[in-house]
């Protein structure tokens, strides 16, 4: 092929306002002769057309959330079935799918622009973390901390009131991922990821380890499809020999390779690629442990449903608090590593690498949906010499089962244990030195 | 321990040494980092600080319209790298997690 798209290297701006056959110079004048059109045809033109909303929220109703069926309000999620159970009178239902509720899983390739749902909305600094509600059964102010939960029950009348409709500060997203993991596998797992990291550990972790005091959280992310055009332009070398040569009185290995100009040009449809959205597991530097909990990526975010509290009755959850504009550089740069490695499939005959000299992946439309997913979690505080700590977790996918964790070293015994093992070497090295002259 | 090390380990590492002297000296220099190994491999066994999620392998995607040139520039010759110098098709910088 000779041919790259021309779009991908020169993205065309976007006309967003101006009316198909009317170009700037001649609307301006024409709208001069009005005040009134002028300061609306100049508003249109200094207006960056926004975000595409998906209203994710239509129909969602905050305060009592009842079973229709006997109308109590103790709901909560059956692990066992990913169905909401009323357990007053165990009657089950399923809430909506969101693929199917809202097509999230279709028309990638159609994107264009932004498109959000609206619980990925921007937060607004000022808007309140506790919200409180007035109890529609009794009366009584029921406050509701959004930071960890949006449920909270009255402390007169028992009943469970519930925070479902969206307000911008991020604590009600557009879907839900079901637990699907009992507690009891995960903590099964949890020991045993543990159990087979028991003898480097820390004497005060092996003392005070006990899995059952794992948590089940429900963790804020994004789930982003992205429509790119990707092109890629460099070298690649594809090994045609391999044969020894004499150095002085050394033999060394030396190739002969065919090298080939490459280039690549596709359009990328990625679906559900998934990021955190809270700032503090954004975090992942080595004073923290927060690459555990990236690690058990990714969740069967097809399987999400409409956001509903009733999901979280029983668990907590960490409040979104960070908005797309920051996210956007992160999907941009994994979205690239995702067209390079899809690139890789087309370049097998370049058996000793390719160097792109040369990289432009163009977002042309992306969908942006907010989600909490589940994790079951398992932390331990290190306190460290010095005044220094370390929260060290376990975490475990509730949905998949993958696990993953830190474990905190006794370092005392893994340096005696490295001391014996360098003297062996050491030894080793010394025999093998004399033997083999 | 001595027993094996003189009846299993040694014949071996007379073999070694005998088929070819300078991976033996090679094996021996490697011997000689057995301590600082021991210590990363039981560190990143038990902190998992390495662990990621490969979101370039682990995300669903697909590819279209795909065009490819593939042009002829030149046979290289006695190169001694065995893969291509600066190859960068198999490159992550998406990583929260940096490593180093």
């Amino acid at each position: 092929m000779t041919d790259i798209d021309p779009r991908s290297q020169h993205p065309a701006p976007q006309a967003a306002t101006a009316p198909p056959g009317a170009s700037a110079e001649s609307a301006v004048p024409e709208a001069a002769q009005d005040p009134a059109t002028l300061a609306e045809t100049i508003a249109g033109l200094s207006e960056p057309e926004g975000p595409q909303t998906i209203q994710t929220d239509a129909g969602a109703k905050d305060g009592l959330s009842k079973c229709a069926r006997c109308g109590a309000t103790d709901i909560s999620l059956n692990v066992a079935t990913g169905n909401l159970r009323c357990n007053f009178c165990r009657h089950e239902w399923q809430s909506t799918n969101m693929n199917e509720a809202f097509g999230l899983d279709q028309g990638i390739g159609e994107l264009r622009g932004v498109v959000m749902g609206s619980g990925s909305a921007d937060i607004i600094p000022s808007t309140e973390v506790v919200m409180t509600f007035k109890c529609s059964a009794c009366g009584a102010e029921v406050v509701i901390d959004t930071d960890h939960s949006t449920q909270a029950r009255c402390h007169w009348c028992r009943n469970t009131l519930s925070m479902n409709q969206q307000i911008p500060n991020g604590a009600v997203p557009d879907m839900v991922l079901p637990f699907k993991l009992p507690k009891e596998e995960a903590v099964r797992k949890i020991a045993e990821f543990v159990g087979k990291r028991k003898f480097y550990a820390h004497k005060r972790f092996r003392a005070e380890f006990n899995p059952e005091n794992v948590m089940g959280i429900y963790l804020p992310y994004m789930v982003v499809d992205v429509n790119a055009r990707a092109h890629f332009r460099g070298q690649g070398e594809h090994q045609t020999r391999s044969y020894t040569v004499k150095v002085g009185d050394r033999d060394e290995r030396r190739y002969d390779a065919d090298l080939y100009d490459v280039e690549r040009a596709f359009d990328l449809h990625v679906n559900d690629l998934t990021v955190e959205s809270s700032s503090q597991r954004l975090d992942q530097t080595s004073s923290n442990t927060n690459n555990i909990i990236n690690s058990i990526m990714p969740f069967d975010v097809e399987h999400a449903v409409q956001y509903d509290s009733n999901y979280l009755a029983g668990f907590t959850s960490e409040r979104r608090d960070t908005n797309v504009e920051r996210l956007a550089p992160i999907v941009h740069t994994q979205s690239q590593d995702i067209a390079r490695h899809q690139a890789l499939k087309t370049l097998g005959h370049y058996d000793r690498g390719v160097r792109w000299d040369a990289e432009h992946v163009e977002v042309v439309g992306q969908r942006w949906v907010s989600a909490y997913l589940p994790v079951w979690l398992y932390s331990y505080h290190e306190q460290k010499s010095g005044g220094r700590s370390l929260l060290h977790y376990v975490a475990v996918n509730a949905r998949t089962g993958e696990t993953m964790g830190s474990v905190p070293i006794n370092q005392t015994r893994l340096l005696g244990a490295s001391a014996v093992a360098q003297a062996v070497g050491t030894v080793l090295a010394v025999v093998i030195f004399l033997v083999g002259g | 321990m001595l027993e094996t090390l003189t009846t299993d380990v040694l014949p071996a590492l007379q073999v070694m040494a005998a088929s070819d002297e300078s991976d033996a000296r090679g094996i021996g220099l490697l011997f000689l980092l057995a301590g600082p190994a021991f210590y990363a491999l039981i560190y990143f066994r038990y902190r998992n600080s390495h662990k990621r999620h490969h979101h370039e392998k682990e995300t669903e995607a697909s590819t279209h319209d795909m065009r490819a040139t593939d042009t002829f520039v030149r046979r290289l010759t006695g190169l001694s790298n065995r893969t291509m110098r600066g190859a960068n098709h198999k490159e992550v910088r998406g990583a929260l997690r940096k490593i180093f």
